[in-house]
C-alpha cells in the first residue's frame, strides 16, 4: 500500500513536472548550430519540440565566423514557445591608407594608425573616424556587406592640386 | 511632449469553413503604423479563410509581461471572445518600430481554455515589406501554410555567410588563366598594362629559349657533321678547315645550351611567377573610402 502511495505520488510529479514545461523551438539562420540554454547544450539547430520550464532563461548561441548571440527570455507558462534567431555574419576586412600621419577610430573602440591593417568586422554599418593632428578631420560610416578592401583616400584642396 | 504612437488595431474573424474539423482564428491586428496591405494580404494569401474587421479593442494585451502568469492573465477575456465570435483561437499581432528594426510579438490563444498557446517574437532590421512578409510567415506558421518566397524574401535582408559568397571572378582564377597563358589572368583582372608586358615578356624569353635550343641543335649537328668529315679525310687543308669549323660549332653548342637552359629557366620561372602575380593583383573586393568632411570647412564637433 506504502509502495503503492509513493508510485502514485511519483507520477503525479512527473505528470505535474512535464505538463508544466512548455514546448520549445528553434530555428538559426545559419543551420546547424549549437544551442546552449542556461550553460547546457541542447543540441544543434532547428530544434523542434524541446523542453523549457516557465521563468527566465538564457540562451547562447555561437558558430565560428558570426557573432555569438546572448538572448535572455522569460517565457510564459504558454503551450510553445518558438524562437528564430538570425546570426550575423563576420567578415575579414582589410584597412589600406597612403595617405600619412592619419589615425582611425571604428565604432569609438579600436584605434589604428598603421597604413594597412586586418580586421574582423559585423556585417552592417560601423562609424569611422579620422584624426590627424589630434584633431578630427572625417566622420562617416561604413557598410560591411562582405569580406573587402577599403582604401581611405583624403580629398585634396583645389589649391594642392 | 512624447507624443503617443498611434495605434491602428485590426480586428478580423478568419474563419475556415470548407470543413467543420478546421480551426477558425480571430485575428487581432495591433501595429503602431498604419500597414494599408495587411488585412488585404491576409485575405489573398489565405483564401481559405473569411475576415472580418472591428475596431472596438483599443489596447488589448498591451501589459501582458507585466502580469505575474501573462499565459492565463487574459482567460476570461479570451473566453468571451471565443463565446462571441465562435472561434477556436485568437491570434494577437503586434508590431513595433524601433529605429530601423520592428519587433512583431505574435501571440495565440485557445478560447476554449483561455490560456496561451504559441508566443512567437521576431525582432529584425526592416525590409521592403517586411512587416506583411514577417506578418504572413507567423500566421501562415500557426496555420500550418508558409510559403517558400515568404522565407526567400526573409533571407534578403540577411547578410551572406562568408562561405556561401561566390566571386565571379576570384585571385584563383586568374592565376589558374595565368599559368594556362601568362597575361591571361591579369587580363581578366582588368589589368591590361601587366597583362601585356607579362604577356610579352613570356613570349620574348620563350622565343630566345627556342631559338637558342635551335641554334644550339644546329651546332651540336654540325659539330658532328665537321668532326665526321675532320676524321673521314687526310686533305690537309681540309683537316685544318673541319677542325675549325668543328671547334667554333663545339663553342657555339656550348653557347647556345647555356643560353637555352638560361631562358628556359627564365621563362618557367616567369611564368610560375606570372601566375602568383596574377594571384595578387587578382580581383577582389573593395571599395575607395575619399574624405567626406570638407577640409576648407572649419570643424564642427563640439
Amino acid at each position: 500500500m506504502v509502495r503503492n502511495y509513493k508510485w502514485f505520488l511519483g507520477s503525479l510529479l512527473l505528470l505535474v513536472n512535464l505538463f508544466g514545461q512548455v514546448k520549445l523551438s528553434v530555428k538559426t539562420i545559419p543551420k546547424k548550430v549549437n544551442i546552449i540554454l542556461d550553460g547546457i547544450n541542447i543540441g544543434k539547430s532547428p530544434i523542434i519540440n524541446d523542453r523549457i520550464t516557465p521563468g527566465i532563461h538564457k540562451f547562447e548561441i555561437a558558430k565560428s565566423g558570426f557573432a555569438p548571440i546572448t538572448y535572455d527570455i522569460l517565457v510564459n507558462p504558454s503551450q510553445a514557445v518558438h524562437l528564430d534567431f538570425f546570426m550575423n555574419p563576420i567578415y575579414q576586412v582589410k584597412f589600406k591608407t597612403q595617405e600619412k600621419g592619419l589615425v582611425f577610430e571604428l565604432n569609438g573602440e579600436h584605434l589604428w594608425d598603421d597604413p594597412f591593417i586586418r580586421l574582423d568586422l559585423e556585417a552592417g554599418d560601423h562609424f569611422l573616424r579620422v584624426f590627424k593632428l589630434n584633431e578630427i578631420i572625417d566622420e562617416q560610416t561604413i557598410h560591411v556587406d562582405e569580406p573587402k578592401k577599403f582604401n581611405y583616400y583624403l580629398k585634396k584642396l583645389i589649391s594642392e592640386k | 511632449m512624447k507624443k503617443l504612437p498611434k495605434y491602428f488595431l485590426f480586428l478580423f474573424l478568419g474563419s475556415l469553413y470548407s470543413t467543420n474539423l478546421e480551426p477558425t482564428f480571430l485575428v487581432l491586428n495591433h501595429f503602431d503604423k498604419f500597414l494599408p496591405n495587411a488585412d488585404s494580404s491576409l485575405i489573398e494569401n489565405f483564401s481559405n479563410s473569411t475576415f472580418e474587421f472591428d475596431s472596438t479593442f483599443q489596447i488589448l494585451f498591451e501589459d501582458i509581461d507585466n502580469h505575474e502568469n501573462p499565459a492565463a492573465s487574459h482567460m476570461v477575456t479570451i473566453k468571451e471572445l471565443g463565446e462571441k465570435y465562435q472561434v477556436n483561437y485568437i491570434l494577437f499581432n503586434r508590431i513595433e518600430h524601433i529605429n530601423d528594426r520592428f519587433i512583431l510579438n505574435g501571440l495565440l490563444f485557445n478560447t476554449r481554455s483561455g490560456g496561451l498557446i504559441h508566443r512567437r517574437k521576431i525582432d529584425l532590421k526592416q525590409y521592403l515589406n517586411g512587416q506583411i512578409n514577417e506578418l504572413n510567415m507567423w500566421v501562415g506558421n500557426t496555420v500550418g501554410q508558409v510559403e517558400k518566397n515568404w522565407e526567400n524574401n526573409r533571407k534578403s535582408i540577411l547578410f551572406s555567410d562568408p562561405e556561401e559568397i561566390n566571386y565571379q571572378k576570384t585571385p584563383r582564377g586568374a592565376a589558374i588563366r595565368s599559368l594556362a597563358a601568362p597575361g591571361w589572368g591579369q587580363a581578366y583582372s582588368g589589368k591590361k598594362i601587366s597583362a601585356g608586358l607579362w604577356a610579352s615578356t613570356e613570349s620574348s624569353l620563350s622565343i630566345a629559349a627556342i631559338i637558342s635550343f635551335l641554334n644550339y641543335d644546329k651546332a651540336a649537328k654540325s659539330f658532328k657533321k665537321n668532326s665526321k668529315l675532320y676524321h673521314g679525310t687526310n686533305d690537309e687543308k681540309d683537316v685544318a678547315n673541319y677542325r675549325t669549323a668543328a671547334e667554333n660549332d663545339w663553342n657555339d653548342h656550348v653557347t647556345f645550351s647555356a643560353l637555352a637552359i638560361a631562358f628556359a629557366g627564365a621563362t618557367g620561372t616567369g611564368w610560375v611567377a606570372n601566375s602568383v602575380h596574377a594571384w595578387i593583383v587578382g580581383p577582389r573586393a573593395y571599395k575607395n573610402l575619399y574624405q567626406k568632411w570638407d577640409p576648407k570647412s572649419p570643424n564642427t564637433t563640439g
